[in-house]
């Protein structure tokens, strides 16, 4: 089974699916992303780091729509992404929350369901009158998030209401629901974060079945042995500019890094406290 | 929520026995007092003054009496085995707080009419000991495990019977509740149908009836109209109290129309009456009235069509700035609008503007409906029962409501409801998950206009004028009352909300001079003690009690079962 309709093309691998060229945001007098420049090719998965105020929030929500970068662009499969997260998710990009979002008194299969919204088209008069295509629909909807739920492996739980499944589940549910918007390229806002180290690797193992399926993955983490296992290649911002980007091997080693998240000495870390306050 | 327990669990304990005898004691004399003159006059209520001659109310009490004892009898035998849990001690403590509050009711009623409880005879008094007695009996018994009756699946036939069954006696019961003029007897029925339903839940039949209509719903649904239907026959062509059922059923329709606003997408709307006047006048404006101001008068159908695509405009003109605010604005503008509109309607009078609704002298004379030769002001007969003028519109009224549930329920189980719960949720994630959610909140709004405005163009007719002061902020706020007693996002619970918000003032003096008052502070105790309404969905229900972890199991484990059919919560 395949989390996605189009399986993946061999010759198109490694082909740029997402590319954000110079994107730079402006709050007022303050940048909290500088420039950014940015690439991911498909079915890779591409990691995110830096420490807290980095800008990678900001900059996660100048890719999905959610804010407009005050210059520079976003590209989507080639066409420059529209300002809308909701156009987005049409375009092909899916994301998930850092603190969890589910739609918690719906079921875990309506909260599925949910995401095929965007993929599919009946309206109000075919719903009133429940016409052949609305039934059709239904079913497929239906039957899709099944399938999707099975795919993260909570098939399980599907008439067990959001709210009442235990965290790890909750976090997997989020991602099938974004799944079923039929992406090519899915967002992930730390998807371990809070949980214990079984969850983790079972994550893992998630994201490398999706990203095997033929989407491209982006993932901002905090927990650097998970982002170094699992990215093909990582970015690391700091205070808003691109630090490095290379594999893991290049960002881990590199003295720059270890820099940001640590300091050298006393006057630099007490330098940075004092950015960071800012 | 915490409230002071007096019955604590040791008392329980220690008292259960003598508990157990004390209520099934006082439920047998609550009982046997309904062959007991409970008053000095046969004036009072319906005359419960005679001996070994129970009026109607005595055999209520009768019913409640028994109730508590049986349930206490049962609860003791029934064994503790099985995957299915009858609430018989919940049910016999649901039954004796009916009791009470209902014998209270009857001695006060009995007091009020004739001048002071020294007209309340003795059995009377031994109703009020009996239910007393059942009461701290059943309070010291320790509570038993919640109902698990819905789970029972019984044969079809008998499920069918169930259905027939509580629609004959709903048919009976309203047939009852209309006729009686009294108010004392009146408010003691609407006690005691009251006490009747919680018992019911307490025994947990009344889960057996939801999970039992869930799997019958087309029966439900046609018995249900079958009943609405044969109403009328058993009014014997009397009108009083079909234009209170017209009354009720067109603001019921109106009250539909505004949970789709408000229960579906989570809207608040203030100013929904609006768009039942906007369809009221454009009736009129259309109509044959001799006042009427433009001289176009197409058929019926047409004018209902066009009342309703006049409201949806005015919906989508006041919702597509509006509806990108959130909350409170939302209720501010739409408050706004409503008072607008009803100014308006006075100022298009030829002075100020042009002359569409002659001010506030409104559309009088506005001519009966006449649909295909059948004339709507003529009073028929049918199988030998005379049906009046109000008849004839109770039932074209039925068609329009029946439209309205069909649209509201179909709407609710599909793509679209999914995406209003899914806003209703979390917007943001919603919008992030590609609903569209403007588009979805802008639908909701002009669709729920529309069908006000449907429902208007058939007020204008029964109403004969339509008068822009008919269409005041009151009457938004009683809609939105209505839905929030009865329930948000529920089609049985505005149904019901509607009925008592007409009903009571209608029936009871006392209620229609008060009516403000009473009806704020129904409101306020709702909100405190059941903000869900009266009969909440299950997901409004969840809505509001976010952290009563125990509700949601619950609701888990009620959903499980159902959802193996493939139905929808």
């Amino acid at each position: 089974m395949t989390a996605v309709d189009t399986a993946p093309v061999a010759g198109r691998s490694g082909e740029a699916i997402l590319v954000a060229r110079d994107v730079t945001m402006r709050f007022g007098g303050l940048t909290a992303v500088d420039s950014v420049n940015f690439q991911v090719n498909r079915g890779e998965i591409m990691g995110l780091i830096g420490p807290n105020g980095a800008g990678k929030t900001t900059f996660f929500n100048c890719l999905t729509g959610l804010y407009l970068p005050t210059s520079g662009e976003v590209r989507l499969d080639g066409a420059v992404i529209p300002p809308k997260p909701r156009k987005v998710v049409l375009a092909g990009m899916a994301r998930t929350f850092q603190n969890i979002r589910l739609f918690g008194n719906m079921t875990a299969l309506e909260n599925v369901m949910v995401g095929r919204y965007c993929r599919t088209t009946a309206g109000p008069l075919t719903s009133i009158l429940r016409g052949p295509k609305f039934r059709r629909e239904e079913a497929s909807t239906r039957e899709r998030a099944q399938e999707l739920l099975d795919f993260v492996g909570l098939g399980h739980t599907s008439d067990s209401l959001a709210r009442n499944l235990p965290y790890g589940d909750q976090r997997r549910l989020e991602i099938a629901r974004a799944l079923a918007t039929d992406p090519k390229l899915l967002l992930l806002d730390e998807p371990t974060a809070g949980m214990n180290p079984q969850e983790t690797r079972q994550a893992e193992e998630l994201i490398f079945r999706i990203r095997d399926s033929g989407l491209a993955i982006v993932v901002i983490e905090h927990d650097m042995r998970f982002i170094f296992n699992l990215c093909d290649r990582v970015l690391c911002l700091v205070q808003g500019k691109a630090l490095i980007e290379g594999t893991p091997a290049e960002v881990q080693s590199d003295p720059r890094v270890i820099e940001a998240y640590i300091g050298t000495g006393p006057e630099d870390s007490a330098e940075l406290e004092k950015e960071l306050e800012s | 929520m915490r409230r002071p327990t007096i019955f604590t669990p040791e008392l329980q304990q220690r008292h259960g026995k003598t508990g157990w005898l004390l209520g099934v004691g006082g439920g047998v004399l609550l009982a046997l007092s309904a062959l007991l003159p409970w008053s000095y006059s046969f004036e009072a209520l319906d005359g419960p003054s005679l001996l070994f001659y129970p009026s109607p109310l005595q055999v209520m009490g009768l019913v409640l009496g028994l109730l508590v004892a049986v349930a206490l009898v049962l609860g003791r035998r029934a064994g503790r085995r099985g995957r299915v849990q009858v609430g018989w001690t919940a049910g016999a403590r649901a039954a004796a707080v009916g009791a009470l509050v209902f014998v209270v009711i009857v001695l006060v009623s009995i007091a009020a009419e004739l001048g002071g409880l020294v007209n309340v005879d003795y059995g009377g008094w031994v109703a009020l000991v009996g239910a007393l007695l059942a009461l701290v009996g059943t309070r010291l018994q320790p509570a038993g495990r919640s109902a698990t009756l819905y789970r029972a699946a019984a044969r079809s036939w008998l499920e069918l019977v169930a259905i027939v069954v509580v629609m004959a006696a709903a048919l009976f019961g309203i047939a009852y509740a209309l006729d009686t003029d009294d108010p004392g007897t009146f408010v003691s029925f609407v006690v005691f149908v009251g006490a009747l339903v919680a018992v019911l839940v307490g025994l947990g039949v009344l889960g057996w009836l939801s999970a039992v209509s869930q799997r019958h719903r087309k029966v439900l649904i046609l018995s249900a109209f079958l009943v609405a239907y044969l109403f009328p026959f058993t009014q014997d062509g009397s009108d009083a109290n079909m234009s209170i059922a017209t009354q009720v059923i067109v603001f019921a329709a109106t009250a539909l129309g505004l949970n789709i606003v408000v229960g579906l997408a989570g809207l608040l709307d203030l100013g929904y009456i609006a768009f039942l006047g906007a369809g009221a006048f454009v009736a009129a404006i259309l109509s044959r009235s001799a006042f009427s101001t433009l001289d176009f008068h197409p058929p019926f159908i047409v004018v209902v069509l066009i009342s309703g695509l006049v409201s949806a405009t005015l919906g989508l003109i006041i919702g597509s700035p509006t509806l990108r605010v959130s909350g409170d604005y939302l209720a501010i503008v739409t408050l706004a609008f409503g008072e607008i509109f009803r100014i308006t309607m006075i100022n298009l009078d030829g002075e100020a503007g042009p002359n569409l609704t002659r001010g506030s002298n409104g559309i009088p004379a506005i001519p009966e409906l006449n649909l295909f030769g059948f004339d709507f002001g003529e009073p028929h007969v049918l199988l030998g029962i005379p049906l009046g003028r109000f008849s004839n519109y109770y039932f074209l009224l039925l068609v329009v409501i029946a439209l309205i549930i069909l649209v509201f329920s179909r709407l609710n189980s599909s793509r679209i409801g999914r995406g209003w719960v899914a806003i209703r949720e979390d917007e943001k994630a919603a919008e992030a998950m590609g609903v569209n959610v403007f588009g979805l909140k802008l639908f909701a709004f002009a669709g729920g206009a529309f069908l006000a405005g449907v429902a208007g163009s058939v007020k204008a007719h029964i109403d004969v004028s339509v008068t822009p002061d008919q269409y005041n902020f009151l009457q938004s706020a009683f809609l939105l009352a209505a839905i929030v007693l009865g329930g948000m996002g529920t089609v049985l619970g505005v149904l019901v909300g509607a009925a008592l918000l007409i009903l009571l003032p209608e029936k009871l003096r006392f209620v229609s001079e008060f009516r403000l008052l009473l009806f704020g502070l129904t409101l306020v105790v709702m909100m405190r003690f059941r903000p869900e309404g009266l009969i909440a969905s299950r997901r409004r229900q969840l809505e509001f009690h976010e952290d009563d972890e125990g509700l949601a199991e619950r609701i888990d484990d009620q959903i499980q079962p159902s959802a193996m059919k493939g139905a929808t919560a």
